[in-house]
């Protein structure tokens, strides 16, 4: 019980990281981007080069009870930008000028092109093999003793993907509550014709959203390599959790993503002892499906 | 040169049987304007439905009902559009884009079911032998393969006719009011949803029609015969082919399914075995950058859509 | 020299299509203009495209005598020209205090100093600060909107029927505070349906017809002028 719970909120840390990017980019570029799951990929594998370039075949020491050491960390922060840049690429190369002419729907199969084009490259520069970061072993911790309700075991990795993921929402909060950018994304998400009255610049906003989209998109790859595989097809067997999760919570909502995540992850984590473990992702469809039939709006959302 | 026929026998059975599920895409989309992003998912559910109706009685797995091959594909048309009808009702009445979603979730859970649920599909094997239909009395050759060819055009003949008519009915007509005016969409509230539905369910019935013949023109199915590649490709099919247009929606499924096989059979000659599965890789990627540079330069495909069915419609 | 001037603007949503085909208008500041005509004439696309959301085909739009026809929309309320669109015209995800501090730090100032500012010309909005805009009545939305507008000092402030769907009462506290925002200096160009109250309350009109100017003349004469209710109905006989 305390198990599933905890592997839930692992899981669900991963979804609402990518949850919260989707559902800023949604909100305000207006349409459902299928190829942000392959930014979570991207920035998976792309940490994955770095951290190989920085270690140059030495072996990487672990930092405390951790199975990764500092070299992991300058590679995400080499990722990120790198991450970033891809989100913008494609969007210049394609959503952007699709936006001046097209509809949003013409923009969901450019999207769902551009996913299929991105997770095909990275087969191809990485193959389909699964890949880790460390191959060191952990010790999981037993938090609580077997007798009660279960029992909890749960390794440094994941208690540091727990707490980590809670401080970048902490931040994000900040960012969009006090900053003047922060501010224009939430302004441009409700109404950007407004926000051009009111001064922003909303060209720039779009590209500050894809930028931070994709940041948050490249640090839940890697919490997901770090707690699991590195994978081809990890980001796009995310995308249904990182949709269900950003409906759940109200398209724009970030508060809203990241309860929605845990929900899902919690979702899923229960689908395994009622279907199998080989149903996961069944959890994401039924939270997905019960929110659309009772509040399509959202748990938290006050739009349609 | 027998084989070369034979290849174009096999090329064309296949194009053809991805014009039908286009056709059923562009019902959807191009007249009706409903994004599908689970034509994997109702594919595949016709497949696997005349697989179980037609195939001999397997004791490990559901039927083996050895009916007739006719039956089978009368009971892919029915379970695919049982399943569409439940996702329609489910998410038609909401934003277009979280119908595109609920779709791509269907096409996944299919997937899940398709490789896990053993008793039903055979599980990562799939379902073998499937019959192929008169193959006793034609023989399993060149011939087979041209008999074959012959049903599955006479088919895709039947359904563009029947799809012609019914765009161009006043059914058809509705469906382009709701596509191209949210008034008239609103203005007949409940009833504009059940003309969505109606469209939407048939246009999956294709798809499952196209399934089983795919099913028996291959003798088997398996789950990675449905992958989310192959929503893609009839989605660039229809596309490429131009959306609202019967016969571009043909054109493009024989125009992509052209250039996959060639570029296909191009790198199988020039990549080395072992780099194989990378190439595939690069084909895909190849296939998706062609679909942003149609939908950039040439956003109405081969052939744009007829405007003379909308001339009518706004006269009517 | 006028604060705000269209000259000889044609514009439109699409190209080849105008709506506004060849409009001129002025306002000096410190002066209320009133921008009339029946429905569909094109008020709201010229105050629209002199806003800068709406391209312009030819023609100018000048501000304190410099042409502003090609600086993009959002730099225009830093430049001195505001406007309060019609609908939607407060960011309802953000509290008033959010609403007012965004639009002061993207036009460059000091956020705190701008918001007490106009905290101090409507002291309602002070009470309101942390609410969340979308739970404002009709009438304190528009006098968000218009202190959102005000906030960087423009001289010149553009509203679309700022009167359309409040009540009487609100009708009268907002066309209050536009006599207030007048006393300042500010030039106001104001589009209303509500023909009899804009007429009482601006200086001079200027009536729209099928996107050209019809009239231009001081406003408290034509209360009563059969001219107005002709150029109103000849347009719907003409459509």
């Amino acid at each position: 019980m305390l198990q599933l719970v905890a592997d839930g909120l692992i899981v669900g840390s991963v979804v609402s990281l990518g949850a919260v990017g989707l559902t800023l980019t949604y909100s305000l570029l207006r349409f459902a981007n299928f190829g942000h799951g392959e930014l979570l990929t991207w920035g998976a594998y792309l940490t994955l080069a770095f951290l190989g370039l920085l270690l140059a075949g030495a072996e990487m020491a672990p930092i405390g009870p951790f199975s990764f050491g500092w070299p992991l960390l300058a590679a995400l922060m080499l990722a990120l930008p790198a991450t970033a840049a891809i989100a913008l690429a494609v969007d210049w190369a394609l959503f952007r000028r699709l936006a001046r002419h097209g509809n949003a729907i013409t923009l969901v199969i450019a999207s769902f092109g551009a996913a299929l084009a991105l997770r095909n490259l990275v087969q191809f520069i990485w193959g389909t093999l699964p890949e880790y970061y460390t191959r060191e072993i952990q010790i999981a911790i037993r938090l609580v003793p077997r007798d009660v309700l279960g029992g909890l075991r749960i390794t440094p990795d994941q208690l540091l993907v727990l707490a980590l993921t809670a401080a970048v929402v902490v931040l994000l909060h900040l960012f969009l509550s006090y900053s003047t950018l922060g501010r224009a994304m939430r302004a441009t998400a409700m109404n950007p014709a407004l926000a051009r009255l009111a001064g922003a610049d909303v060209a720039k906003v779009a590209r500050a959203t894809w930028v931070i989209g994709a940041a948050l998109a490249c640090i839940a790859g890697v919490f997901a390599g770090l707690t699991g595989q590195i994978r081809p097809m990890m980001g796009f067997d995310l995308l249904l959790p990182l949709f269900a999760a950003a409906i759940l919570g109200g398209i724009g909502n970030v508060w809203g993503a990241v309860i929605g995540g845990l929900i899902v992850g919690l979702a899923e984590s229960f689908t395994v002892p009622l279907l199998g473990a080989e149903y996961r992702a069944a959890g994401s469809f039924a939270v997905l499906i019960a929110i659309l039939l009772i509040r399509p709006t959202g748990l938290f959302g006050a739009r349609a | 040169m027998e084989s070369a026929l034979s290849y174009l026998a096999f090329f064309l059975v296949f194009a053809s049987i991805f014009a039908i599920a286009t056709l059923g895409l562009n019902l959807q989309w191009g007249a009706t304007g409903l994004f599908n992003v689970g034509v994997a998912g109702f594919f595949s559910v016709g497949a696997y439905a005349s697989a179980i109706l037609t195939t001999p009685p397997d004791p490990e797995r559901l039927g083996g009902f050895a009916l007739p091959v006719a039956v089978g594909w009368l009971g892919a048309v029915v379970a695919s559009g049982i399943v569409a009808w439940a996702v329609g009702a489910a998410a038609l009445r909401l934003r277009h884009d979280y119908l595109a979603i609920t779709t791509f979730g269907v096409a996944v859970v299919i997937q899940l079911v398709a490789l896990n649920a053993q008793w039903i599909t055979g599980g990562p094997f799939g379902r073998q032998s499937i019959p192929r239909p008169l193959v006793a009395e034609i023989g399993a050759g060149l011939l087979w393969n041209l008999f074959y060819l012959a049903v599955v055009l006479a088919i895709l003949a039947a359904l563009y006719w029947a799809f012609e008519t019914l765009v161009r009915s006043p059914w058809g007509r509705v469906l382009r009011a709701i596509r191209e005016d949210e008034g008239a969409a609103e203005s007949l509230g409940k009833r504009a949803m059940a003309f969505r539905l109606q469209a939407f369910v048939l246009g999956c019935m294709a798809m499952g029609l196209a399934g089983a013949l795919y099913a028996h023109f291959v003798g088997f199915v398996a789950p990675e015969d449905f992958l989310p590649i192959l929503t893609f490709q009839i989605w660039v099919m229809l596309i490429i082919g131009g959306s609202g247009n019967n016969r571009g929606a043909i054109l493009g499924a024989y125009a992509v399914w052209a250039i996959w096989s060639v570029s296909g059979g191009l790198l199988r000659e020039i990549v080395p075995q072992a780099e194989q599965a990378r190439a595939a890789a690069l084909q895909v990627v190849l296939i998706g950058v062609l679909l942003a540079a149609i939908l950039l330069l040439r956003p109405r495909g081969l052939i744009g859509e007829e405007r003379v069915v909308s001339r009518h419609a706004g006269q009517g | 020299m006028s604060a705000l001037a269209a000259r000889e603007v044609v514009a439109g949503y699409e190209p080849g299509l105008p709506i506004v085909k060849g409009a001129s208008l002025s306002v000096a500041g410190g002066e209320i203009v009133a921008l009339l005509g029946p429905n569909g004439a094109g008020k709201s696309t010229l105050a629209k495209a002199m806003a800068g959301l709406v391209p312009v085909a030819s023609g100018a739009v000048l501000l304190q005598g410099s042409d502003i026809t090609a600086v993009p929309a959002h730099l225009r309320l830093k430049r001195g020209l505001g406007f309060v669109p019609q609908t939607e015209n407060v960011f309802a995800n953000l509290t008033v205090r959010e609403n007012l501090e965004l639009a002061a730090s993207l036009a460059g100032l000091d956020r705190r100093a701008a918001r007490e500012e106009m905290f101090g010309f409507f002291p309602d909005l002070a009470r309101l600060a942390r609410l969340e805009a979308g739970r404002l009545s009709g009438g304190q939305r528009q006098m968000l909107a218009v202190a959102r507008a005000l906030l960087a000092k423009p001289a010149a402030l553009m509203l679309d029927e700022p009167s359309a769907g409040l009540s009487p009462r609100y009708v009268a506290e907002v066309f209050a505070m536009l006599a207030r925002v007048r006393q300042a200096g500010v030039a106001i160009l104001l589009v209303e349906q509500n023909v009899k109250a804009a007429l009482e309350l601006a200086d001079r009109a200027v009536v729209l017809v099928d996107g050209t100017v019809r009239l231009d003349e001081p406003a408290r004469p034509l209360l009563g002028d059969p001219r107005l209710p002709a150029l109103f109905l000849g347009a719907r006989e003409h459509a």
